[in-house]
Formats: structure tokens, sequence, C-alpha cells
């Protein structure tokens, strides 16, 4: 049965850049897929753009791929991305730019359009109302936008809003058997490879507290897999490189951010993962298999992202030595007495190191702690208000107890993401050509 | 018995929804998370931390449940009023910390 491998080299626009560059000079990966492009990542790209109209691709594009690019091309290794964020025409132009510089003369790139739907706005369905301005509208594309490309032999894909399982399915479309089902199957292994480490033993634990060692978390391989033509696939890592592929880590990334696991909706199908088999076929070696199709969706999702004014000013105070926990306890007090004309849904206090993760779900407090944090957020309506709530907790350094120091705030803008619909064949997509000289 | 004795868990979120999966290790201990922790249940531990409705989906053949709680993170990741970004990434101790008979 033909097959392809595709690996994943990065699970985040900020992960590690040096598992994609070994996973390529293996020479063993037909492609490589870098997800760069979380839900809301679009955002400082978006504002980028609307400043200056040949940004908006993502910022660490030349980190991630300098070092990549002549690797993938003396192995031919395809790049697939959607580094290209909110500017993929200008994101294929630097990546042939910056082939150019690397040696990789003729290297081809192709950047795939249409994900933008702001000039369809007037068709999208929004499932609530948009209050505020709308800074960009962005339907996921699947991965027949890619497929264009593919077949007329890119070196790099870029694109932005795409599905996130389309960065490594796409390369296997050509070989696919023309079955709903085995396109669910490669679906699912893009599902399974988009998260990088997660899949490798990154944020997973056992019961008795088992994991991997310092030294795997830091050198930790990323996935690739062997997919065959019916869309059933081989999971595994490079030789020698740490981490753990097994039946549990594998189920935890096949249900991770999926609700209905009947019904998880790709653009490309709706995925029925309730039949999925996982078999452990030798170390770190997982064979996937039985993914099931219920149909294609005729509508692709699109979030608009829409600015609102106002932040969260999200602060923290530290208290170390004898009576810690005491006298950040009693800060925490003064600052509610202090905040308490601040709507009580807009503000919350608690203590870091003691319960401002889980809450009241949190384990039993210690009696004493070395240090403590109180840390304070508040939904506030302008910069005005932020500083005010910023200069409370600054002002227990003078008026508080004993010792509080280490402050530290930051203030996150307020923007909605709101999710709309569109009929898919509105959407058109294009392939445009950049070569590197 | 505690949940994160007999399962390994992981949570995720797409915009306002938590998402929260279990995985038990073996299928004595799948039968035993899949009666015990109910959605009752579920949605009872998850509302000592965060709103929404929770909804359970049990995947017999993956030895999992999924528990999907809309509206749990009302605005989103950079919305919320936790200490820092991605709290909710913690969140499935909710579940595995939990203590059922």
């Amino acid at each position: 049965m033909e097959h392809r491998v595709i690996a994943c080299g990065a699970g985040f626009a900020g992960d590690r850049t040096e598992p994609a560059v070994a996973l390529a000079a293996s020479g063993l990966v037909d492609a490589i897929g870098l997800e760069c492009l979380a839900e809301r990542t679009l955002v400082p790209g978006l504002r980028a753009r609307r400043a200056n109209g040949d940004a908006g691709a993502d910022p660490r594009l030349e980190r991630r791929l300098r070092p990549l690019l002549p690797v993938a091309r003396a192995n031919d290794c395809r790049i697939i991305s959607n580094l290209g964020a909110a500017n993929p025409l200008s994101a294929g132009r630097q990546i042939a730019r910056l082939a150019s510089e690397s040696g990789c003369s003729g290297m081809r790139v192709a950047a795939v359009i249409g994900d933008d739907v702001m000039a369809l706005a007037k068709y999208i369905e929004w499932q609530e109302p948009i209050i505020g301005e709308m800074l960009g509208a962005h339907a996921y594309i699947g991965a027949d936008a890619l497929r264009e490309a593919v077949d007329d032999g890119a070196h790099v894909i870029v694109t932005g809003r795409v599905a996130d399982s389309a960065l490594f399915s796409a390369e296997v479309l050509p070989i696919l058997d023309d079955t709903l089902d085995a396109l669910a199957g490669a679906t699912t292994i893009g599902h399974l490879l988009e998260c990088s480490g997660q899949l490798t033993g990154g944020n997973f634990e056992m019961p008795n507290g088992d994991s991997l060692t310092a030294q795997d978390f830091a050198e930790l391989g990323f996935p690739l897999a062997h997919v065959r033509s019916d869309g059933s696939a081989d999971l595994g890592l490079l030789d020698g490189a740490p981490g753990r592929i097994d039946v549990l880590t594998c189920t935890l990334q096949l249900l991770y951010e999926v609700h209905d696991p009947n019904a998880y909706i790709t653009p490309d199908a709706i995925l029925d993962l309730t039949g999925i088999r996982f078999e452990e076929i030798g170390p770190n070696r997982v064979r996937v298999s039985g993914a099931r199709a219920r149909g294609r969706p005729t509508r692709l999702k699109v979030s608009g992202f829409v600015e609102q004014p106002g932040f969260v000013a999200d602060i923290e105070i530290g208290y170390a030595g004898t009576h810690a926990l005491q006298r950040g306890k009693v800060a925490a007090d003064a600052l509610r007495m202090r905040l308490d004309d601040l709507p009580q849904e807009d503000l919350r206090i608690d203590l870091v190191g003691v319960d401002s993760t889980l809450g009241s779900a949190s384990l039993a407090p210690p009696n004493r702690a070395p240090e403590v944090r109180v840390h304070v957020s508040a939904r506030c309506g302008d910069a005005q208000m932020a500083q005010i709530v910023e200069d409370e907790v600054y002002s227990l350094t003078l008026s508080g107890p004993a010792g509080g120091g280490s402050v530290r705030s930051e203030r996150r803008p307020s923007l909605a993401v709101v999710d709309g619909f569109i009929d898919r064949d509105l959407v058109k997509t294009e392939t445009v050509w950049e070569r590197a000289s | 018995m505690r949940v994160g004795s007999i399962s390994v868990g992981r949570s995720g979120d797409k915009g306002g929804t938590l998402d929260l999966t279990l995985v038990a290790l073996d299928d004595q201990g799948y039968r035993w998370l899949e009666s015990r922790l109910t959605e009752a249940e579920a949605q009872a531990a998850i509302s000592r931390v965060m709103p929404g409705v929770l909804r359970r989906y049990p995947v017999p053949g993956l030895r999992a449940l999924k528990f999907v709680i809309e509206d749990a993170l009302p605005g989103g990741v950079y919305a919320t009023l936790h200490a820092g970004l991605h709290w909710q990434k913690v969140a499935i101790w909710v579940l595995l910390d939990l203590e059922l008979d």
C-alpha cells in the first residue's frame, strides 16, 4: 500500500525549533507541518497589518524557517505551515527571500490565500451579536485548499487560518483512497500530530506520578506518522529521540479539544472517533486505524475578532519568610476592603501557591509556606481604572503587612472572538507562487 | 478512591468551552469510572470552580470519558480573572483529585 511520512515540527508559533530540523534531516519525512496559529494569535497579526499592509505574518517566521529551509530542501521534505497568519502573501515573499539568502535557489513557495472572509461579511451567520469594531473575520479552510500546491510540487506551502489537521493531511491527499473514511483517517492523523510534544509524552503523567525525565522533556522528540492510503497510520519518533508514544498518550491527544467524539467537525470531514483503535506495535510505535466520516460539512466555521474597550489588570505581590502565609491572607483581605466598590463578578483575589488556580477545589492549604503571592485580577473599563487597581496593590508595600514586594502586573486588552458560519462554496481559495532566486 | 489513581487526564479549550478527558488504565478502571463519575457528579465538582453546564460523553472503545463544559471560560482564555494565562490547562486536576466511593 502506498504511504507518505508526515511529521510535526511545531505545535504553536513559539515551539522549539530543533525537533523540526532533526525530523527534516532524517531523510525519512515527506512533509513537515508547522502549526503556528492558535485561536487568537491572528489578532496581533491583524493589528500589525492594519498599521502596515506588508506586515501580519508571524514575526517568528524567520527564526523558525532559517535553520529549517536548507535542511528540508536537501532532504526533499516539504514544509507546510500557517505562519502566514494574517498575511500569507507577505509570508510567501519573505520565505522566498529567506530561501534565496539560505542558498536554496529555485525553491518554490506557495502562498494559499482566501481564509480572510472580511469581504464576505454579509454572508456570515454570526452566532451572537457583534458589539464593537470587527478587526477581522477568518474561515477555517480545509486540506483541499492546499491540494494544488501539493500536486504542483511546492517546497514550502504557507497559509493563514486553516484547520490544524489540514497542515498534515494535505500531504497525503494525492495517495489517499477515494473514500470519505480514508480522508477521515488522514484528518485524524493530522489532529493527533498537531500539538507536537503532547503526543510524545509532554503534558502527561501516570497515576503514580511517573512521567518523562527533565532531560527527556528538555530534548523531547516530536512525532511522525507513516500514513497509508486507507487513512491508517503508524505513529512514532525518530530513533533515539526521547519521548513516549503509547495507547494512553495517543488517546489523550485524540480526544484533546474535541467536543462530541461521535461528531468532531473539521472542514474536511465530520469525524466519528469512537471506533478508533490504537495498537502498540513496538517501543514508541502505535498503529492507529478505524476513523469514520459522518459526511462533510457544507459550512465552514468563521472566527470574528471584535475589539472592545477595557482591560483585565492582573497583579501580584509577594510575601516570604516567617508568617508569610498569614501576611498574604491579611493583604488579600485588605485588598478586598479597598476594592469593594468593584462589581464582584469583575474581581478575583486569591493566593498563588494556595488557591489561585483551582479555587475552592484546591487541595487542603498548608499551615505555613516559605513564600506566597497575593494575586488580583480585575476587569477594568479603561486604562485609568486599571491603573487604580494596580496602584492599590502597590500601596500595600507601604501601607500593608510587613515585607510585601516583588510586585508585577500586566494588562490584557479586551477582545471578543465570535463564532460564525459561512457556506463553503462562497470561500474561494487561491495559490500564489514565489520562487527563490 | 481518587479518580486520578486509575486514570490519566488532560484539559483543553475552544473559545469559552472547556473540555476534559479522562482515560482509564484498564477495563475494570473504566467500568468503575463510567458508573461512579456520572454527569451529575462531574457537574458538582466542576461547579465548585467555574460556571457552565457539563455534558459527559463515554467512549468505551477507548476507555475514555469526555466532559465538555460550555461557557466555563466566559469570554475565552484572555478574559479570565485567573492569574496569568491558560489556567484551564490545570483544570483537569479538579477531576483527577476527586475522591469517589
